[in-house]
């Protein structure tokens, strides 16, 4: 019984332990090199318009390094411009904690054999309206990142391009919340019109 | 000769004083006219900040549909609290002038609209002008402050205001657990979009405040005898020399209702920021999603149905044992405590410690409110509006500068440092407690400077 509690709390405290500090991203290799459908500056719309994303290994990098890699995730992330002063998109260098790229276009198992991988998806509904770039991750068989490569430069100044969210407004909602207002007003003159007559 | 025909003496199922004030509060209860009007002014203050508070649990949505920075979510929420500054000031007089039934629920049926056009908002500076708006509903406390003093005899008054403001903060709890619940039900249960969600949510507060104020113009009535359009009696102390003007003076003048502007500021003013924050905080520090972090923050707003009225009821005990000095030192430990867990939360870098520290600081944060009202009545018998307001609208301004200085940006320093910096202010403005001094009764460290008369209450109303 002891040993199990022990086993039990040890198990607890090792996860803990792992999931407290992340993956520094600096300590990762740039060996993907990945490339987005979007032109850089272009207007795409959530929920409506699609991006093809390139991914492939850097053949100038030893060819034993991606022997590690086991999946990958491809994901849609801020850029620094909109970034600024908003802390919940806050770049962290501790992986755990970066909050850079919050949206997953697709993840799968890593393909050794050479040559592009490609997928095109639909921008999400919830994309709200910024300005991204697409980053790839390669994970090893512990789940933990890898190696890195993204659309822009380190500087993430280029390579850039925008969504615009979905609004969000509806007509019929509008309509509502105008006949509720109306209704309001109306009962409170209606209300005072009523004293009056009471009154007289 | 006839003798002259008596009117018939009306009939309260409470025991009721000369003005016919009741002189005992039984908490559940629903006689006419004195627990109704108890219970409609809660409900209906319930409801405005139900409103005022419905837009932070759902500032992860928003922020993101309107493209919001730290700083502008921070203008907003100090947006919020600027309107209610001058809106308190401006009730008080308005009741004395067309009742609190009337004024209270014009100011609801108005602000029910601006609830409404949440859904309409699509930059920051409608979002910034809309919680603006929304904001002059906390008036209404004064409202509801004064009918609790037109209804309750002065024996009793504290119990109620206690309990009517403690029950009423409680929306701002409410609202924090209920929105997210009801974004999250028409996400899932009818397949709406989420950005579309969140715009028809606000239906649910604004259909609500527009109730409860019609409710109040259907069954409440200023005054135990009836409402103020029927009666021309002039309310508080009859007379001359009390005129609007001499009433604004007497109450401006005298330094006590400062301090317990500046105190309260501190109390209320931190809670009121804290409940604009404290969602967010829990979402973005701890990554909780937006259910939970609603649910932890309508926690610290539930404590108000016990805590400030056990600071009411605190303040009665201790005013009973060591009168005056044992009110102002009861209001000073109460609202230390609380700056010290402020300054806790700041530091605590667990999820759960967090949330054990925050309630701890719940209740110390909003007794210290409810002792707060126990000494405002004793500053000014004539003025107490006047003082009630001043004290009100310090509440809401600690708010704002609060909101202004500490959250409003995410430049200078971390939301945790600004919490831990927040119960610093507290603990200094507190001090401020030890200038109070009554010649009468006293104050912190001063005795009183004449032999207090023995029981008599009614001799301080001729003081100021």
């Amino acid at each position: 019984m002891d040993v199990c509690g022990f086993l039990v709390v040890s198990l607890l405290l090792s996860c803990l332990v792992e999931t407290c500090y992340g993956v520094a991203f600096s300590s990762l290799q740039s060996t993907l090199v990945v490339t987005a459908s979007p032109t850089p500056g272009q207007v795409l719309k959530a929920g409506q318009d699609q991006i093809t994303v390139t991914w492939s290994y850097n053949q100038t990098y030893p060819s034993g390094t991606d022997s590690t890699y086991k999946t990958m995730k491809v994901k849609l992330c801020y850029a620094p411009i909109s970034q600024v002063d908003r802390s919940w998109r806050k770049t962290n260098d501790d992986l755990n904690k970066d909050k850079t790229c919050q949206f997953n276009i697709i993840s799968g198992p890593y393909n050794r054999t050479s040559g592009n991988s490609s997928s095109t998806w639909t921008i999400g509904k919830d994309i709200p309206t910024a300005t991204y770039f697409v980053r790839a991750y390669a994970y090893n068989a512990d789940g933990v990142e890898t190696a890195y490569g993204q659309t822009t430069n380190p500087q993430k100044t280029t390579y850039l391009f925008e969504v615009t969210g979905i609004s969000g407004r509806h007509v019929s909602l509008d309509v509502a919340s105008i006949c509720f207002s109306a209704f309001s007003i109306v009962a409170l003159f209606g209300f005072f019109f009523i004293e009056k007559r009471k009154a007289e | 000769m006839e003798p002259p025909q008596q009117p018939p003496k009306p009939h309260f199922s409470l025991p009721v004083d000369a003005d016919h004030k009741a002189t005992e509060f039984r908490l559940f209860s629903l006689s006419t006219p004195h627990m109704t009007a108890f219970h409609l002014s809660w409900l209906s203050l319930f409801s405005n900040f139900f409103s005022t508070f419905s837009i932070p649990p759902l500032l992860s949505y928003i922020r993101s549909d309107l493209q919001l920075s730290s700083t502008e979510i921070g203008y907003g929420g100090i947006a919020s609290f600027t309107g209610a500054i001058f809106s308190r000031l401006a009730m008080g007089p308005a009741c004395d002038l067309f009742g609190p039934r009337i004024a209270s629920s014009t100011l609801s049926l108005l602000t029910a609209p601006i609830v409404l056009s949440v859904s309409l908002i699509q930059s920051p500076l409608s979002f910034i002008l809309v919680r603006f708006l929304i904001g002059f509903c906390l008036a209404n406390f004064v409202a509801n402050q004064f009918w609790m003093s037109s209804m309750f005899s002065p024996n009793v008054v504290g119990l109620a205001n206690g309990f009517a403001a403690g029950w009423a903060n409680v929306g701002s709890g409410a609202t924090q657990l209920l929105m997210p619940l009801i974004v999250s039900l028409l996400t899932d249960s009818f397949q709406i979009p989420t950005s579309t969600a969140w715009r028809a949510a606000f239906v649910v507060p604004a259909v609500f405040q527009s109730l409860t104020a019609i409710l109040v113009l259907i069954y409440g009535q200023d005054l135990p005898d009836g409402n103020y359009s029927s009666k021309k009696n002039s309310r508080k102390t009859g007379g001359s020399g009390n005129s609007l003007f001499t009433v604004l003076f007497t109450g401006l003048r005298n330094y006590r209702g400062w301090i317990l502007g500046l105190t309260y500021g501190y109390c209320f003013g931190v809670e009121l920021t804290t409940d604009n924050i404290i969602a967010e905080y829990f979402y973005d520090r701890f990554g909780v999603d937006v259910d939970v972090a609603g649910a932890i923050a309508a926690s610290f707003g539930f404590a108000n149905v016990v805590s400030r009225p056990a600071g009411g009821v605190l303040s009665d005990e201790m005013g009973r044992r060591f009168g005056m000095r044992g009110r102002l030192w009861s209001l000073w430990v109460v609202q230390t405590v609380a700056g010290l867990l402020c300054v806790l939360l700041g530091r605590v870098d667990s999820l759960w410690g967090s949330v054990v520290v925050m309630c701890c600081f719940s209740v110390f944060v909003q007794a210290a409110s409810g002792l707060t009202f126990g000494v405002v009545p004793f500053v000014s018998k004539r003025s107490l509006g006047v003082i009630s307001g001043m004290t009100g609208s310090g509440g809401t301004l600690g708010a704002v500068v609060t909101q202004l200085l500490l959250f409003s940006g995410s430049n200078q320093f971390s939301t945790q440092t600004g919490i831990s910096l927040m119960g610093l202010m507290m603990i200094v403005s507190t001090l401020s407690l030890g200038l109070i001094y009554f010649p009468k009764w006293g104050g912190m460290f001063c005795g009183p400077s004449f032999e207090p008369n023995s029981q008599d209450e009614e001799d301080y109303f001729l003081l100021e």
